[in-house]
């Protein structure tokens, strides 16, 4: 399955993170144009691709994960805890035929994503 | 092979290590000969790492005043992430103002906290670090463009009194940032 998917994960509490949103962008002309809004499920990941393989373009694309709204309903988490800012993932597709799987771990204080399968 | 064995092994073992090689000057030969393997060929040529030099970090910080600093390490050679030119801003209103750029030295640090005493407020920070350039400049063999190019680390600056440490563990496919100390 080529296109680009998802999946937010609360590594604080080792779960999925759900009800996050997540707002989609591309490379378009030198701007970022905002192509879709979408909320994580139960699963921390979103009912259908971010991108289907049949819409994938090469190209320069960005996720922003509005984890903020999410850790403030966490019990235990004041928002003096919250370091990380809602994370801005830039990546750049080069081969349509791949599947781009980038998932976002998080916690108050620590973000990773990379290039998963 | 029992424990004795074993522990008669460990200077060898030492030595084999990616660290070792890289401390030694022969890294990136040595990698290179390996097939497969020539995307993982050493540090920067322009800066190369000093052995042990991710030991480098300050002894004792307390005492210390506001400050943010900044630790770029790279996991896709076991290094510093030595020379990654890094752009600082902070967001006003719906855009991010430049404060600064910097570019880390050999032991992935900058040479002056990015931000000291009154110079850090509080508020929404944007540190770009140029991940494509800096893969480029160590001769990893990667698509192009590749999948991280410029990369916004985004993190808040809430309390401007406390030290504030950024480490950023990055290959050019994830990296992971938080608040260090």
């Amino acid at each position: 399955m080529a296109g680009i998917t998802t999946h937010v994960l609360d590594a604080d509490r080792g779960r999925p993170a759900p009800g996050v949103r997540i707002e989609f962008s591309m490379m378009e002309g030198g701007a970022w144009r905002l192509v879709k809004s979408v909320v994580t499920n139960a699963d921390g990941r979103t009912d259908k691709p971010i991108l289907p393989g049949d819409e994938a373009r090469a190209g320069q694309y960005q996720l922003e994960f509005h984890i903020d709204a999410y850790l403030k309903t966490k019990p235990g988490v004041t928002e003096a805890d919250i370091f990380v800012d809602n994370p801005v993932v830039r990546f750049s597709v080069s081969d349509v035929k791949q599947h781009y799987h980038v998932p976002m771990l998080c916690t108050p204080g620590n973000c990773t994503t990379y290039r998963g399968s | 092979m029992n424990r004795q064995e074993w522990d008669r092994r460990e200077p060898d073992r030492h030595a084999l290590t990616r660290r070792g090689l890289v401390g030694a000057g022969i890294g990136g030969a040595a990698m290179a000969v390996a097939p497969g393997a020539l995307a993982q060929a050493g540090p920067p040529p322009a800066s190369p790492s000093q052995p042990g030099a991710l030991t480098t970090a300050p002894v004792v910080q307390a005492g210390l005043g506001p400050r943010l600093t900044l630790h770029a390490i790279d996991n896709f050679h076991g290094t510093p992430g030595a020379g990654m030119i890094c752009d600082l801003s902070i967001r006003e209103g719906d855009a991010y103002r430049p404060i600064k750029t910097v570019t880390t030295g050999a032991n992935g640090r900058t040479a002056e906290p990015l931000l000291l005493e009154d110079a850090l407020k509080a508020g929404h920070y944007e540190l770009l670090m140029h991940f494509e350039d800096y893969f480029a400049k160590t001769g990893a063999t990667l698509p192009s463009p590749n999948f991280l190019g410029l990369v916004p680390v985004r993190f808040v600056i809430r309390d401007a009194s406390q030290r504030y440490h950024l480490p950023v563990l990055f290959t050019p496919w994830g990296y992971s940032y938080y608040r260090g100390s």
